[in-house]
């Protein structure tokens, strides 16, 4: 009787080694048919980073929204192939991001790999992807390295403004605006803590040594009152926050309990209006209120967009396409921007679209029309130029709103 | 007795079989899952030793992979060493720190110890964050990328050797110590089995496998930082060991099937019905429940009992 369950077990390990051999082969472009276009992509979907997993879902929105469309000719999406995007779930670890970009690649075959989000995911699976000569489009990861890293990893390429631009209109901003600004910046001691302090003295240029003090953080701190303490009796007017949203609603806690009141630049990562709201309750409105961010999306809470094609646009895909999703989270606008931005380099890479001329496509962008930015943004790339958006315009909270002023910087 | 046992061996040759010959016929990325399949089963058995025979429960031995992963990582980013060199080291390294930890361990027991080894879980990705001029911080350390069917026949080599010593430590005086110690300590010190050289042996011989699978795991991302070994690892660990069936050599490969294929399987369409993508979490949750609650030996006492009531 054992025997019999043992030859059960022999036959289907057998039956399942040859269903598993069998591979698909299919020549020409990976990823490209005549029907359609394969993308895909990895995100954060559940754990602790799991609130960016509305960002691929308003991205899919997107693109089934732009296959519905009638282009001139008569067919529909980018020369008559719908766009196909599969997004998959790594929760943030990089080991998980490598195996499932392998399968996006090797399995599924897609075309190229298009915003995967995340720092570190994306450092994991680079070399892999630049080896197999695969377009990794549009990070979705403000460090610098995409850019500057670009003539090392030609077929990397980032999209939203890096930490470095951001931290430098900062920087300027306090040249002009606020030249007695003594600034004290709370830092993560990580990448991205130092990217944003590159940018801030690459903006205060000569006027650096007004930074009277800087106090670091590590991301496994349980919390930032000792830095903010010290901050305050550096005697700062100004205070730089480069650090996470838990971190940065700390400062703002503690500045408060310490009856501190300065000007505060807080970095966008933590400055959404969802979590400057939750800022403003863990402190006092007065101690939130005024503080500056950057920003380069249109802000879908913002009444000044009530009328604006490219909001009425956002929000009608939204209604049709993804309903789930909650409309006024910026998160899906910016996921509509990228891919948006996708759809336009898919087609500038020509009726017969290769790996090689999507890249190319993606280094020579020229777009001013994005729906999704804020009006005179601009996605611009060329062979000098690897960093798309660079432009960002700074806005501060009032009253619990963020309100933009002044022109767009360029980082 | 003799035909159960060349039946046994006869599974033994045709599941070795069937890992040569998909080592040559799948595709390239399906043996990539192989491999990991493979560090999976070699973490599993080093946890169902510490916890199946000998009884002493872990939730941390994604640390101990974590340790071997970093040891890897760190000797051939940093110092050039070929991969597969640094494997024995990661063993040792894993295992010395899993040697260390049993020691104060030895006073703790039931919940007390799972805590113990949950925290560890729990810090270390946080101590790789902290000393990053070691470990590279959050940034992480890389490593040369190699194809699937590199890690493939690295990860089963290292599980055939696993499984063999296994099955020789667990056979001898040993592995009747463990059993005793897991059975009634009371009953093991009174036969003479001195608890706390066996406890702290049984840790530092799971840690040791962990660190097996960890340096494989950082081989086959290409690519080490605290994100890759996070608390979630641990947890699947013990489930796959559950699933499997604690106490059973046998049921191991099923765990390891268990862990890697559930996430990829849950978040899949099936006939136009998707799953949350949050489903895996949710289904490793029900699935525990459900087999403690019906197969509490795991697969493995399931087939038995298939088994006998055939």
């Amino acid at each position: 009787m054992g025997k019999r369950i043992y030859a059960l077990a022999a036959a289907l390990g057998v039956a399942l080694a040859v269903l598993v051999g069998v591979s698909a082969g299919a020549g020409g472009t990976p990823g490209v048919t005549s029907k359609l276009i394969s993308i895909g992509g990895t995100f954060p979907l559940s754990g602790p980073a799991s609130s960016y997993g509305t960002i691929p879902q308003a991205e899919s929105a997107y693109f089934s929204y732009f296959n519905s469309l009638k282009q001139p000719g008569g067919k529909r999406g980018v020369y008559g192939r719908q766009i196909q995007f599969t997004y998959l779930d790594d929760g943030y670890n990089p080991a998980q991001t490598v195996q499932l970009t392998r399968q996006l690649v090797e399995q599924s075959k897609v075309f190229a790999i298009f915003n995967s989000l995340g720092t570190e995911p994306d450092e994991a699976i680079r070399a892999y992807l630049n080896q197999a000569k695969i377009p990794q489009a549009l990070v979705a990861t403000g460090a610098s390295e995409w850019g500057t890293l670009a003539k090392k990893y030609p077929w990397t390429i980032g999209y939203q403004p890096t930490y470095v631009s951001e931290a430098y209109a900062y920087g300027q901003f306090i040249v002009k605006k606020v030249p007695q600004a003594k600034i004290g910046v709370l830092y993560q001691n990580d990448s991205y803590g130092k990217d944003y302090i590159a940018g801030l003295k690459k903006g205060l240029g000569s006027k650096q040594n007004q930074i009277v003090d800087m106090e670091g953080y590590e991301v496994t701190a349980a919390d930032v009152g000792s830095q903010i303490a010290k901050l305050k009796a550096s005697g700062a007017n100004t205070l730089c926050i480069f650090a996470t949203p838990k971190f940065s609603i700390q400062a703002f806690a503690i500045a408060a309990k310490l009856g501190w009141n300065p000007i505060v630049f807080n970095n966008s990562v933590s400055a959404t209006p969802t979590l400057m709201t939750i800022a403003t309750g863990a402190s006092t409105p007065a101690t939130t209120n005024g503080t500056i961010t950057a920003t380069y999306l249109k802000d879908p809470t913002d009444a000044r967009w009530a009328n604006d094609a490219g909001m009425k646009l956002y929000r009608k895909i939204m209604a049709a396409y993804y309903p789930k999703g909650n409309v006024n989270d910026q998160f899906n606008v910016y996921g509509m921007s990228a891919a948006w931005t996708m759809v336009k380099a898919l087609e500038a890479a020509g009726p017969n679209p290769t790996r090689a001329s999507l890249m190319a496509a993606l280094r020579s962008m020229n777009y001013s029309d994005n729906p999704f930015l804020l009006p005179g943004i601009k996605v611009q790339t060329s062979a000098s130029n690897p960093f798309p958006i660079q432009q960002q315009q700074l806005t501060r909270w009032t009253d619990g709103k963020f309100v933009n002023f002044g022109p767009l910087i360029k980082g | 007795m003799r035909g159960e046992r060349l039946v046994k061996l006869g599974a033994i040759a045709g599941g070795a079989a069937l890992v040569v010959v998909l080592g040559f016929t799948m595709t390239d990325y399906h043996q990539y899952q192989g491999g990991i399949v493979a560090y999976y089963l070699i973490a599993i058995l080093g946890l169902n030793i510490l916890t199946g025979y000998t009884g002493q429960i872990s939730l941390g031995n994604g640390a101990f992979m974590a340790v071997g992963g970093y040891t890897t990582a760190i000797l051939c980013g940093h110092h050039g060493w070929p991969e597969l060199a640094t494997i024995p080291v990661a063993a040792a390294v894993a295992g010395a720190a899993g040697f260390l930890f049993g020691i104060p361990a030895l006073r703790l027991a039931g919940p007390y110890l799972a805590l113990a080894t949950f925290a560890i879980a729990v810090a270390v990705p946080s101590l790789a964050k902290r000393f990053d001029h070691f470990t590279g911080g959050s940034s992480g350390i890389t490593l040369p990328i190699h194809t699937g069917h590199y890690l493939y026949w690295a990860s089963w080599i290292c599980a055939g050797i696993g499984y063999v010593v296994a099955w020789l430590v667990l056979r001898g005086r040993t592995g009747r110590a463990f059993r005793a110690v897991r059975d009634s300590e009371v009953a093991a010190v009174s036969s003479g089995v001195n608890l706390a050289s066996y406890k702290t042996l049984a840790f530092g011989i799971s840690a040791a496998y962990a660190g097996v699978a960890g340096a494989l795991l950082a081989i086959g991302a290409a690519y080490t930082n605290p994100d890759t070994f996070p608390v979630t690892l641990s947890l699947y660990l013990l489930i796959g060991a559950v699933v499997g069936g604690l106490g059973s050599l046998w049921g191991v490969i099923f765990g390891a099937l268990f862990i890697e294929y559930l996430p990829i399987y849950a978040q899949k369409t099936y006939f136009g019905f998707a799953f949350s993508k949050q489903a895996p979490s949710v289904v490793y949750g029900l699935v525990l429940i459900l087999i403690m609650l019906v197969a509490p030996t795991g697969i493995v006492g399931l087939a038995r009992r298939l088994r006998r009531s055939i």
